[in-house]
C-alpha cells in the first residue's frame, strides 16, 4: 500500500500526467455522444417484455360494444350541445349525466397565475365505488374538456361517459374507478392531483370534498378525431422526464397491438419501420420531450406522485370506431384491476425506440454521466494546473535549484474565483425570477433585453474584474475549475433524475470545457462569439427558429410549467447551465497578467 | 344399522322439538329474516338466529342449539362475552341511510374480534386471548391466530359489554380486541358459520345463503355475538347471535348464473329517454338506472326457501318485508302475509313444508316504492393525506346531518406500530373555521406503540356540533420495516383497519370507516437496483480516494499553516490595510497624472498568507 501511494504521488508529480485530461474530457464527450447512436443497436436495446405478471394484459374478453354504441351516440349529441359553454354550464350537464349513472360526484375549483394570465376552471369527477372494494385503491379515467392543443375533446368525453356506465355494471373491480372530467389538460389535472394527496396551495386550489383510497394508475383519453381511426397513440411522458411504469405501457401495447389488432405509436411516429433511422428519431424525440420537462397531457401531472398514467390518442385513417377505443381502455382497466401490488416491477427509468423496443438505465446512463465527467475531468485538471507555479518565475526563483524532488506548488488565490463563481451564481436568481414572472406581454421585450445584458454582461465583469483585483492566470484556471465542478456535479445528479435534461445541457456547455483565457485578442474575441452562439438564451432564440414558434410563446409555457407543474427545467437552465456559462465567458475574456513569483515548497 | 340409528335419532330429535315447541323453552331458538329495498336497486338481507341456552346447562356441557364446538372453546378460554365480525365491501350511508341493527352487529373490512375474558391478571388474560383467538381460527378458517400482541388493544372507552356481568366477576375480566383488516372474508368463513345453526342450511331461512351471492354482496357483515343475560328474577342464560347482513345489487343478482358477464343488452331492449329530440333506433339516452324494483326471492338468491326450521319459535314470523303497505307483493300457497301497523313492513307466516317465494312486481306507483331510509346521526369518512413515503396524515371527516342535536362520540384507532402518530398533530375544527377547535375534543385516550410489540391506541371522545362538519385530522411517521418483516406483495401496502365510532348520546349507534392503505418505504427486492447501487458505491470509493490522492498536498504539521482566530484577525487587518494603503495610492496617482503601471501591486499583502488549504 505506501508503495502504491508512493507511486501514485510520484506519478502526479510527473508533467506529462498534466497532459492528458484535455484529450480525456474530449473523449469523454465524444464516447458519450456516440454511445448515444448505438443505443438503438438492437445489440444495445432490449424487446419490451411485461414484468408483472399480474397484468396479464389482453388476456380478458372484453364486451363494451353492441348497444353502449347507441348510448355512446347520444352522450355524443349532449356533448355536442354543450360545445363553447362555459365550464361551470358543461360540468352542470356532466353531472347530471354521472349522478344518474348512480355515481357520487363532486367539483372542485382552482386557479393558478402564471405568465400574467389566470388559468382557472372547475373539475368534475366522479367515484365509482368498487361494488365489493373497501375505497382501498383507486384507478383513474381521466378525460380533458380540451386536449393540450386546445381542440375539444369531443369523443373522449362521450366514451368515458359510457365506459362508467358499462364499469358500473361490472361486479369485478377491486378498486375504484375514479372519472375525472377536467376542463383543461394540464391545469385541471395537476390541481386534481394535488388535492387528492394534499399537496395543493388551498388559497389556489380547493379541497376534495370526496376521496378513495390509493390512486394505482390512470388512463387518459384524449379522442377528438372525428372520423374513425387506424391506431393508438400513448404519451407517456411526465413532468420534469419522469416516466410512468414500463409495464403500463406495455400492457396498452399489449392489448391495442396484440389483442385488439390496431397498431401503436409512440412520439409521433405515425409510420414506424423499425429501422435504425425510426429508432433513433423516435428515442431522440423522446428525449427532447423529456428534457423539457413540460407536461404532455392531462396524465403527466400523475406521474410526479407515483400513479403510473398515459394518455391515449386515436389517429389515422382506418376501420376502428370509439367501441374499439372503449374496448382497449377496458382491457387496460381490467389489468390495472388485476394488480395486487403498485406497479414496481419493470422500469421507471427507459429510453422507447420502438413500441416493442427499449434501452434500460444501466445501458443509456453511461453516455450522460461521461459527458458530465468531462466538466469534472477538467475541474480538476484546472485545479492541479492552478497550483502549479508558471514556467517563467518558476526558472528564477532561487530554491528551485534544490534536488528535493517535491514540486513546487503556487499559492491559490482564492478569493477572487470564489466571487466571481458566486457572483455569477447568485446573478442566475433574475433571469429566473423575471421570466417567471413577468405578464405574458412583456416576456418577449424582457427577452431581448435580456440577450443584450446577457451579451454585454461577461464583458463588463470582466472588465470590472480586471480593473479592481487584475486577476491572474492562476485566478482564470480557478474560476473556470470552480464552475465547472458544479456543472459536473450537478449534471451527474441530473443524470439521475431526468436523463435527457443532462444531455443535453452537458452538449450544449461542452466548449466550456475547452475555452481558456487567450492572450490574442483575436482569439479571444472568436472564443466569446463561439461561446456566444451556445449560450441558453441563443439557444432558445434558435431551437424557436428552427420549430417555428414564437420566443415569447415558449417563454409563456415554460413560466405556466413553472408555475402549474413545478417543472424544474429553468432552474437548470437558469441556474447550472447560465452560472458556468457565464463564468465560461468571463474566462474567455479575462486578460490574465504572468503572477511574480510567489512559489511555496511542499 | 346406522340409517337404522339416526332415523331413531332424527325422531328423538323431531319429538323432543314438539314438545319443547309447547313448553316455555319455545324461546330458546329463533330465525328470521328482514329483506328491505334500498335506493339504487339494492336490498338489504338481514338474518338473524339467535339461540339460548342457560348457563347451569352450559356448564353442565349440556349443549341444546348451542354451537358445542364455540361453547366448549369459551369454557376453555374463560370468555364471558365474545364479539366476532367479518365484514366485506362498505355501507354507503349516504344512499342507504342509517345501518341495519344501528351498526351494532357489523366490523370494519375484514375480521374484528373483541372479547371479555376472566382472568386475574393481565398476562392470563393475554394467555387465554392466544388460546381463544387459535382455537377460533380454526374453528372458522380464518387467519385469527395472527391477531397477536401488535394488533390486540385493550379499548378504555369504545366498547361496553352487551350481557348482563354480575358484579362479583366485572372486576377480574379484561376486555381484548383485536382486527384484522386484510383479511379477505369468503365462502370457507361462511361454512363454518353455517355449522353453528341448529338446522345448518337444510331449512328455514339459512337456505339463502348461498356463497356465490353473499360474496357478490356490495356488503356483507357475519357476526356472532355471545353474551349472558340475566332477566330480573329468572336463571341467567348465555345468548349466541349469529346475523349475517348483506346489500345486494337487485340488477346484478337478477343475472343468470350460467351467464353473469354483463353484456350490453339488445338495442331494442335498452329503455331509452324517447323525449331527447336525437332519440332513433340507434341513438339511445338511457334511463336504466331508475329501474329494477322488481324482483322475486328466487332471482335474488338463487333459490326459493325451503320451508322453516323445525326448531325455530313459530311465534316468530321468518321473513319480513319492508315495504310500503300500499305495494303489492304476490307469495306462494301456505303463507301468511301479516301487514304491521307501522305501515311500512309486512311479515309471512310460512308453513314448515312450503317452498317459499315471494314477488314484487314493478310498482305502479312510483312514490311508494320503498320506504324512505333513515338518516345516520353521524356521517364519517377517513383517508390519508400528504405523500411520500416518510410521513403522512390522517384525516377523518365527520359530519352531523341533524339540524338541532349535538352528537358525543368516541372515536377510536388501532394501529399499527410502524405508524408512528404525533399525538401534538391531532386537532379537531368544524368546516369554515380556519383554526382548531379545543371544545370539540373532551378527552384522549392513547397507548403509544412499542416497535414490533404493540400497536397505538387512541381514543377520543369528541362532540359534533348541530348541522356542520368536523374534520379530525393528525400527523404521522412512517417507520422503516427491518427487511425479513415486509410480507410478498410489500408494494401492496399495509393495511390500517377501520376506526369504530360509537356514538353516546344522542342514541347508541356504531359506525366504521373504511380501512386505509398505508405504503411504506419498501425496499427494491429485484437485482438491478441493487447491482446499480453496488457498483456505485465502488466508483463513488474509487473516485475519492483518486481525488483525495491527486489533490491534497502532504505536508508536515508543523509546516501548515496557523490556524485560529488570530490568525483570521490578523489577516483582516492586514487586507484592509492593503486596501487603504492601494486606495491612498490610487488617489495619489491620479494627482500625479497616471505616472507608472501598477504592476507591483498585483502580489498585495494577502497573498503572501493566503495559503490554499484543500
Amino acid at each position: 500500500m505506501p508503495r502504491l501511494l508512493s507511486s501514485a504521488l510520484a506519478l502526479r508529480r510527473d508533467p506529462r500526467i498534466l497532459k492528458i485530461p484535455p484529450y480525456l474530457s474530449l473523449l469523454c464527450i465524444l464516447v458519450g455522444a456516440v454511445w448515444l447512436f448505438l443505443l438503438p443497436l438492437n445489440e444495445y436495446s432490449r424487446r419490451t417484455y411485461i414484468s408483472e405478471n399480474a397484468l396479464l394484459p389482453g388476456q380478458v374478453h372484453t364486451y363494451f360494444g353492441g348497444s353502449d354504441q347507441n348510448v355512446f351516440r347520444a352522450y355524443k349529441q349532449e356533448v355536442n350541445s354543450l360545445v363553447g359553454k362555459s365550464n361551470v354550464e358543461i360540468n352542470d350537464k356532466l353531472e347530471s349525466i354521472v349522478k344518474g349513472l348512480g355515481l357520487k360526484t363532486a367539483r372542485q375549483n382552482f386557479t393558478y397565475n402564471a405568465a400574467g394570465r389566470t388559468y382557472a376552471g372547475e373539475n368534475l369527477y366522479a367515484i365509482l365505488q368498487a361494488p365489493r372494494g373497501d375505497a382501498t385503491e383507486a384507478i383513474v379515467l381521466v378525460a380533458a374538456w380540451e386536449n393540450a392543443k386546445h381542440e375539444v375533446n369531443k369523443n373522449g368525453i362521450p366514451l368515458v361517459l359510457t365506459l362508467a356506465r358499462y364499469f358500473k355494471r361490472w361486479s369485478l373491480w377491486s378498486k375504484d374507478i375514479i372519472i375525472l372530467l377536467s376542463p383543461d389538460s394540464i391545469a385541471g389535472p395537476q390541481a386534481w392531483v394535488d388535492a387528492y394527496h394534499d399537496a395543493h396551495d388551498s388559497s389556489r386550489v380547493a379541497s376534495l370534498p370526496i376521496k378513495s383510497g390509493a390512486l394505482q394508475g390512470a388512463i387518459a383519453i384524449d379522442y377528438v378525431q372525428e372520423h374513425r381511426f387506424k391506431s393508438v397513440h400513448i404519451v407517456y411522458d411526465g413532468v420534469n422526464g419522469q416516466l410512468p411504469n414500463l409495464d403500463l405501457i406495455n400492457s396498452v401495447v399489449n392489448i391495442a397491438g396484440g389483442q385488439m389488432g390496431m397498431g401503436v405509436a409512440l412520439q409521433e411516429m405515425w409510420n414506424h419501420n423499425d429501422k435504425y433511422p425510426d429508432r433513433l428519431r423516435t428515442m431522440l424525440r423522446g428525449m427532447l420531450k423529456q428534457g423539457l420537462g413540460l407536461a404532455s397531457g392531462p396524465h403527466s401531472s400523475f406521474i410526479p406522485y407515483h400513479v403510473d398514467a398515459v394518455t391515449l390518442q386515436p389517429f389515422g385513417e382506418g376501420w376502428q370506431d370509439e367501441m374499439a377505443m372503449g374496448r382497449v381502455v377496458e382491457g387496460t382497466f381490467r389489468s390495472l384491476n388485476n394488480l395486487l401490488e403498485h406497479l414496481h416491477q419493470s422500469f421507471f427509468f427507459y429510453l422507447l425506440m420502438h413500441r416493442e423496443r427499449f434501452v434500460s438505465i444501466g445501458t443509456y446512463l453511461p453516455s450522460a454521466m461521461l459527458v458530465a465527467a468531462n466538466f469534472t475531468i477538467m475541474a480538476i485538471f484546472l485545479w492541479m494546473k492552478s497550483g502549479q507555479p508558471e514556467e517563467v518565475p518558476a526558472a528564477s526563483t532561487p530554491e528551485s535549484s534544490d534536488k528535493d524532488t517535491a514540486a513546487p506548488t503556487a499559492e491559490r488565490n482564492l478569493l477572487l474565483p470564489l466571487a466571481v463563481v458566486t457572483l455569477s451564481g447568485s446573478l442566475s436568481a433574475i433571469p429566473l425570477y423575471i421570466f417567471n414572472h413577468v405578464p405574458e406581454s412583456a416576456l418577449t421585450p424582457s427577452f431581448y433585453f435580456f440577450l443584450v445584458i446577457n451579451t454585454l454582461l461577461p464583458i463588463a465583469i470582466s472588465i470590472v474584474s480586471t480593473q479592481l483585483f487584475t486577476p491572474t492566470l492562476q485566478q482564470f484556471h480557478l474560476i473556470k475549475s470552480f464552475s465547472l465542478l458544479l456543472l459536473g456535479m450537478f449534471l451527474s445528479s441530473l443524470a439521475t433524475l431526468n436523463f435527457s435534461l443532462a444531455m443535453l445541457i452537458g452538449l450544449l456547455s461542452a466548449p466550456l470545457s475547452f475555452v481558456k483565457p487567450y492572450s490574442s485578442p483575436v482569439a479571444r474575441i472568436v472564443g466569446f462569439i463561439i461561446l456566444n452562439l451556445t449560450s441558453p438564451p441563443a439557444v432558445l432564440l434558435a431551437s424557436a427558429a428552427v420549430w417555428g414558434l414564437n420566443v415569447g410563446d415558449i417563454l409563456r409555457e415554460a413560466a405556466v410549467a413553472w408555475h402549474v407543474t413545478g417543472t424544474y427545467s429553468a432552474v437548470v437552465v437558469w441556474c447550472v447551465w447560465w452560472p458556468a456559462w457565464l463564468a465560461g465567458c468571463v474566462c474567455v475574456l479575462g486578460k490574465p497578467i504572468h503572477q511574480e513569483g510567489k512559489v511555496k515548497k511542499a | 344399522m346406522r340409517q337404522l340409528f339416526s332415523f331413531v335419532l332424527l325422531s328423538l330429535v323431531s319429538f323432543s322439538s314438539l314438545l319443547s315447541s309447547a313448553s316455555a323453552a319455545a324461546a330458546d331458538y329463533h330465525e328470521q329474516l328482514v329483506l328491505r329495498p334500498l335506493p339504487l336497486s339494492a336490498l338489504l338481507a338481514s338474518f338473524n338466529f339467535r339461540s339460548n341456552i342457560s348457563l347451569s346447562e352450559f356448564e353442565a356441557h349440556n349443549f341444546r342449539f348451542f354451537p358445542r364446538s364455540l361453547g366448549q372453546i369459551l369454557q376453555h378460554a374463560g370468555t364471558q362475552e365474545l364479539h366476532l365480525r367479518f365484514s366485506l365491501g362498505r355501507w354507503d350511508s349516504e344512499s342507504w341511510g342509517a345501518r341495519p341493527w344501528d351498526g351494532a352487529r357489523e366490523g370494519g373490512t375484514g375480521v374484528e374480534l373483541w372479547a371479555w375474558l376472566q382472568a386475574a391478571t393481565d398476562e392470563e388474560a393475554d394467555h387465554k386471548w392466544l388460546t381463544l383467538t387459535n382455537a377460533l381460527s380454526g374453528l372458522f378458517c380464518a387467519s385469527l391466530n395472527f391477531i397477536d400482541g401488535t394488533r390486540t388493544t385493550r379499548p378504555v372507552m369504545s366498547f361496553q359489554p352487551e350481557g348482563d356481568h354480575l358484579n362479583t366477576t366485572v372486576a377480574d375480566t379484561h376486555l381484548l380486541y383485536g382486527v384484522l383488516p386484510h383479511e379477505v372474508v369468503c365462502t370457507e368463513n361462511l361454512t363454518p358459520f353455517l355449522k353453528l345453526l341448529p338446522c345448518k342450511g337444510k331449512a328455514g331461512i339459512a337456505t339463502l345463503l348461498d356463497g356465490h351471492k353473499l360474496f357478490d354482496a356490495s356488503w356483507q357483515s357475519m357476526a356472532i355475538d355471545v353474551k349472558p343475560i340475566c332477566p330480573i328474577g329468572g336463571e341467567c342464560v348465555l345468548q349466541i347471535e349469529l346475523t349475517i347482513d348483506m346489500v345486494l345489487d337487485i340488477d346484478r343478482s337478477k343475472r343468470p348464473r350460467d351467464n353473469p358477464i354483463p353484456r350490453p343488452p339488445p338495442g331494442h331492449e335498452l329503455p331509452c329517454d324517447t323525449s331527447k329530440p336525437y332519440h332513433s333506433h340507434d341513438t339511445c339516452f338511457p334511463t336504466d338506472h331508475q329501474a329494477n324494483q322488481d324482483w322475486t326471492l328466487s332471482q335474488i338468491f338463487g333459490r326459493t326457501m325451503k320451508g322453516t326450521c323445525p326448531l325455530t319459535d313459530p311465534a316468530v314470523p321468518p321473513v319480513c318485508l319492508q315495504v310500503p303497505n300500499s305495494r303489492s307483493v304476490y307469495h306462494s300457497d301456505g303463507v301468511l302475509e301479516k301487514k304491521n301497523l307501522d305501515r311500512i313492513s309486512r311479515c309471512f307466516e310460512i308453513k314448515p313444508d312450503v317452498n317459499f317465494e315471494i314477488v314484487l312486481p314493478a310498482p305502479e306507483d312510483e312514490s311508494a316504492v320503498l320506504v324512505k331510509p333513515e338518516t345516520p346521526l353521524l356521517y364519517a369518512e377517513r383517508s390519508f393525506t400528504g405523500h411520500g413515503q416518510e410521513r403522512g396524515g390522517v384525516q377523518t371527516i365527520l359530519r352531523n346531518p341533524s339540524p338541532d342535536t349535538e352528537v358525543e362520540f368516541i372515536y377510536m384507532e388501532s394501529l399499527p406500530w410502524f405508524m408512528r402518530i404525533y399525538l401534538h398533530t391531532m386537532s379537531a375544527r368544524v368546516q369554515g373555521q380556519p383554526s382548531k377547535d379545543e371544545s370539540l375534543i373532551k378527552e384522549v385516550y392513547y397507548r403509544p406503540a412499542v416497535d414490533r410489540a404493540r400497536g397505538t391506541q387512541l381514543e377520543v371522545r369528541m362532540r359534533v356540533p348541530p348541522a356542520s362538519t368536523v374534520f379530525l385530522t393528525y400527523d404521522f411517521e412512517k417507520s422503516i420495516l427491518r427487511y425479513t418483516e415486509y410480507p410478498p406483495d410489500a408494494n401492496r401496502g399495509f393495511d390500517v383497519a377501520a376506526a369504530v365510532i360509537t356514538i353516546l348520546s344522542p342514541a347508541g349507534y356504531n359506525l366504521r370507516t373504511t380501512s386505509l392503505l398505508c405504503s411504506l418505504p419498501t425496499p427494491d427486492f429485484s437485482m438491478p437496483y441493487n447491482v446499480i447501487i453496488f457498483t456505485s458505491t465502488a466508483i463513488a470509493l474509487a473516485f475519492g480516494g483518486m481525488f483525495n490522492i491527486l489533490v491534497r498536498r502532504f505536508v508536515a504539521a508543523d509546516e501548515g499553516p496557523e490556524v485560529g482566530l488570530a490568525v483570521l484577525k490578523k489577516r483582516i487587518k492586514e487586507r484592509i490595510g492593503g486596501l487603504m494603503e492601494k486606495f491612498k495610492k490610487n488617489k495619489g496617482r491620479k494627482t500625479e497624472n497616471g505616472v507608472g503601471e501598477p504592476r507591483e501591486k498585483v502580489n498585495n499583502v494577502g497573498v503572501e498568507t493566503e495559503v490554499a488549504k484543500v
